[in-house]
């Protein structure tokens, strides 16, 4: 068995074999990661708009459903609609510690079946039960951390109440966010993400998703269809008093 | 005029044995343009067929000589692009073991023109009256194209000509199929290549297809006039210099 | 295509390629489509240069220090509660992965797309070992319902009809479907989404590895990477260990180049980045994840003729460019990868006398490296590929006794003449209608298709004695 040690020998012992090799390097990291988002985030309180609107452009252009609400009552609201015109009935979400108290008992009063993640440290029996319900699931309701204007794509960060299923196994995904998940491009994104690495506190999850419209796979053919694996609808809610 | 340029023509293998009329074109072509031109006699060919199939040892040895045979020349003029390349891109490396012999191979390519690019960037693209007359259109051939950078002489040349239409070719930056060996090693796909481009050609109901590669030319040429096509496959050189170039 | 069709010569392959007009049609379709998709990108997207230039060195920057990257990289996955293995050989690696399975009482097990595991050809060895591999992929999950390798790296069934996917769907599930995309599609989710739930390990590839925070970048469009690493236990990434990149900021530059060369999105509908396993208090995701940094004939090249094939992001945008692609597919070539690149990297992986022929499958036209979104200088390479078919003594005996004898004749003038005079007689008998429409020998194949002009009755050097005057 190769172990580190030999493996990393080896992969030395060729590299002082190359002749002349050009000058060159990889990409400049901001020094400061963390000022350097805070400055982003701040141009972004004004420039949100302008952003919303490439967002929604791009978003569309990838097969997304944007709308754009006034509070979470409004939010919630545009949920059931949502559900109600595609006959759907089962609802799972990510924790009301993350997307509020309101958003379980206004879906529920809506007339849907909601399991909801709950907070905590779930045990076996908690995560089969929740797994299930994604897996039965026709909405998943989740938030999105950032929304990059650039690509039209909703940035989830996976954590305690932040389950990947619920944007994952349901046919239906719906994502509510505010203006503070807005970003221009991937650039900004790149800088934020090394923001976060840089403070080990901050991520309190194993994974990052880009979700850039409903699953797609065009292998028969080429003609494109929807929903091959994941979901085959994506809808984002843009709350204003987010 | 006082002091007429001067060129040498690196005529290549293929336009000296199967093309001497391009040859021919070419020369009272250039010496209409005021130039004086000088045919170094012992030449063969640039070495490129060797070199592109991995003979490295003897495609310098063919360099080698050709550097020599030119070394006095002001400038070396090619009608095709990819000799043009293997001089200009491809000689300095194989004769860099001797530093000096390296060095004029550097001095050979900075001096070394694709025809087109001779015609519009030393001689500054002067007008040029030739009796051809048609619908032309233009195959990029990948050489002079990728290798050279370079797609807009030849058609900057053939848009000034008064009697001529350049109409542009569908795919034209894509490969003829040649390929040199490639063409005779793998002859049904180079001509399942070749069938697209000269469908293309003769959608573009151009008389003639034009292109600066001897090599281009041959493969065109020959799909062309077995499928018995009204197009013809002609050189630049052979447009330029009109009825001249008999 | 079985690995036993490599004894049929790959001018036969290639042959039989050309004779199947339904994959003439659908290669040319694909191609074309991607071809265009991938050119209107880059023309809306000015800074695309710009970026390409900075992904290919940020590639050659990560290759002159790939082992601090790659312990830093394994540094910060174990940081992360990963595990990470280290595989010099594909065998070691399929071992690594059969023992982690076998250990963990693993009997079913959803893949995501990955050229690395069809490279070391793990389902064959999986399924012997009793494990059920699944390909998730819809293109991958249907060549390997027909035992099939991929033909395109990013399309891989592009070479099947419906009809044909109709059939071996209404074969395997044993009840008649309709030959609709759509239709297809709904039921390979239905059957994909039970194998979801049920597996045990998930194992994917790895399109980037980022070393200063230990994770595993995963793209997709049909989500099927995330599922592969949201649902299962276990996580098995297998990396070629080039994949490391620096950073994030890294990562955004490919990013933004990758789906662009790939199919002419911004962004693939899906970017997974995965950081170990699930953390406390995550409701889903694996408990355990492993990560193998695989050699397997890579660091030979560190300093060889191929390095800059490592440079590779596996987009498939120099196949959809390449002539020769476009006639013959990805299954002519006979190996794992196909294509101009893929021609490097089988002899990167399978040792030069695997592409004696393959070698010489490419016209060196240079659309390849023009489409690469690192730019990498595929023509040059492949030259360099055949010298050393020369100097290994690789190439047939023949073939290079004419070459070493044609340098004779090009450095010999008197002698180049004279052959020049000798074409022109034997040419006699077969010229007609001043051209040469069938020769024999060697010439044949050039003749079946086309004419060849006749050596001319003068030749340029005996004309220009009249023009010199």
């Amino acid at each position: 068995m190769t172990t580190r040690a030999q493996f990393i020998q080896r992969v030395r012992g060729e590299m002082a074999k190359t002749p002349g090799l050009f000058a060159a390097r990889s990409a400049d990291r901001p020094q400061e990661p963390g000022a350097l988002a805070e400055t982003i985030r701040r141009q972004l309180a004004e420039r949100w708009p302008a952003a919303l609107a490439r967002f929604s452009e791009e978003f569309e252009r990838v097969g997304g459903v944007l709308y754009r609400v006034a509070d979470m009552e409004e939010a919630c609201a545009t949920i059931s609609r949502i559900a109600r015109e595609r006959s759907a009935q089962r609802v799972v979400t990510w924790a009301t510690s993350v997307l509020g108290a309101e958003l379980e008992p206004r879906l529920r009063a809506g007339g849907l079946e909601v399991a909801g993640e709950t907070a905590g440290l779930p045990g076996e029996a908690e995560r089969s039960r929740f797994r299930h319900a994604s897996a039965q699931a026709d909405i998943g309701v989740t938030g999105a951390d950032l929304a990059v204007a650039e690509t039209g794509s909703l940035v989830v960060l996976s954590g305690p109440g932040k389950a990947r299923s619920a944007s994952l196994l349901p046919p239906y995904h719906v994502a509510v966010f505010g203006k503070g998940a807005l970003v221009e491009s991937l650039e900004q994104v790149g800088v934020i993400f090394e923001a976060l690495h840089r403070d080990p506190g901050t991520m309190s999850g194993a994974s990052i998703s880009f979700i850039t419209g409903p699953s797609r796979t065009a292998d028969i053919e080429l003609t494109l269809t929807r929903g091959v694996h994941g979901p085959r609808e994506v809808h984002a809610i843009f709350v204003e008093s987010l | 005029m006082a002091n007429p340029v001067r060129a040498s023509l690196l005529v290549t293998c293929l336009v000296d044995l199967f093309y001497p009329e391009v040859g021919v074109a070419m020369v009272r072509l250039l010496r209409r343009l005021g130039v004086s031109v000088d045919f170094p006699s012992n030449q063969t060919c640039c070495g490129l067929p060797l070199f592109n199939s991995g003979y490295h040892q003897e495609a310098a040895r063919v360099a080698r000589r050709t550097v020599r045979l030119f070394a006095h020349s002001e400038h070396v003029v090619v009608p095709s692009g990819s000799c043009a390349w293997m001089v200009k891109k491809e000689y300095p490396g194989l004769l860099k073991d001797d530093p000096a012999l390296g060095a004029q191979a550097e001095g050979l390519g900075s001096r070394t023109y694709e025809l087109s690019q001779f015609i519009v960037k030393v001689l500054g693209a002067p007008d040029i009256a030739t009796d051809f007359r048609g619908r032309v259109t233009y195959h990029d051939s990948c050489h002079l194209l990728r290798g050279l950078g370079e797609s807009q002489s030849p058609r900057q040349l053939l848009r000034r000509l008064p009697g001529v239409e350049l109409v542009e070719l569908p795919g034209a930056d894509q490969c003829c199929g040649f390929g040199g060996s490639f063409s005779v090693r793998l002859p049904d796909v180079s001509a399942a290549i070749l069938k697209k481009k000269l469908e293309n050609a003769e959608a573009t109901g151009a008389d003639c297809l034009v292109a600066c590669d001897a090599g281009c030319l041959m493969q065109m040429s020959g799909g062309l006039s077995r499928k018995g096509s009204r197009v013809r496959a002609v050189h630049l050189a052979q447009v330029l210099a009109g009825s001249d170039s008999r | 295509m079985s690995v036993g069709e490599l004894k049929v010569p790959f001018v036969e392959r290639a042959h039989r390629a050309l004779n199947d007009r339904f994959l003439q049609e659908a290669l040319n379709t694909a191609t074309t489509r991607f071809m265009t998709l991938r050119h209107e990108a880059f023309q809306a997207f000015p800074q695309g240069e710009a970026l390409r230039e900075r992904a290919r060195e940020i590639k050659e920057a990560t290759l002159q220090k790939l082992d601090f990257y790659l312990e830093q990289l394994a540094d910060n996955v174990e940081r992360l509660g990963g595990h990470v293995h280290w595989a010099a050989t594909g065998d070691e690696a399929r071992g690594i992965i059969l023992r982690l399975a076998q250990e963990r009482g693993v009997k079913l097990v959803v893949k995501s797309k990955s050229m690395a595991t069809e490279e070391i050809e793990l389902n064959e060895a999986l399924e012997h070992a009793g494990i059920t591999p699944v390909e998730t992929d819809l293109g991958e999950y249907i060549i390997q319902l027909a035992r099939e390798k991929p033909s395109h790296i990013i399309a891989p069934a592009i070479h099947k009809t419906k009809g044909q996917v109709a059939e071996l769907f209404s074969r395997e599930l044993k009840r008649p479907l309709a030959a609709d995309p759509e239709v297809l599609t709904k039921v390979a989710r239905g059957e994909l989404r039970e194998k979801f739930l049920q597996a045990d390990m998930g194992i994917t590839g790895a399109n980037f590895a980022v070393a200063d925070t230990g994770t595993v970048v995963l793209i997709t469009n049909e989500g099927n990477g995330r599922l592969v690493t949201t649902l299962p236990r276990i996580h098995v990434a297998l990396m070629g260990m080039e994949k490391v990149i620096p950073s994030m900021t890294d990562l955004m530059v490919f990013l933004s180049i990758l789906p662009r060369s790939a199919t002419g999105q911004k962004i693939s509908s899906y970017v997974t980045l995965v950081r170990g396993p699930r953390r406390p208090g995550e409701m889903d995701g694996p408990e355990e994840f492993h990560l193998i940094v695989m050699d397997n004939g890579r660091s030979s090249q560190l300093a060889g003729t191929l390095r800059e094939a490592l440079y590779c992001l596996r987009c498939g945008a120099c196949l959809n460019v390449c002539p020769v692609y476009r006639q013959i597919g990805g299954h002519a070539y006979g190996y794992t990868y196909s294509g101009p690149i893929g021609i490097l990297l089988t002899a990167m992986l399978h040792g030069n006398h695997a592409v004696r022929d393959l070698a010489h499958a490419s016209s060196l036209c240079g659309a390849c490296q023009e489409a690469c979104p690192v730019k990498i200088d595929i023509p040059r390479m492949l030259i360099e590929l055949r010298e050393h078919l020369d100097r290994e003594r690789i190439a047939p005996l023949a073939e290079r006794l004419i070459f070493k004898s044609f340098a004779r004749v090009l450095t010999t003038p008197a002698l180049y003449r004279v052959l020049g005079r000798l074409g022109r007689l034997l040419q006699r008998p077969f010229v007609k209608d001043g051209r040469l429409g069938a020769l024999p020998v060697f010439l044949r194949g050039w003749t079946d298709h086309r004419d060849l002009p006749p050596v001319a009755e003068r030749s340029f050097r005996e004309r220009w004695r009249e023009l010199e005057r």
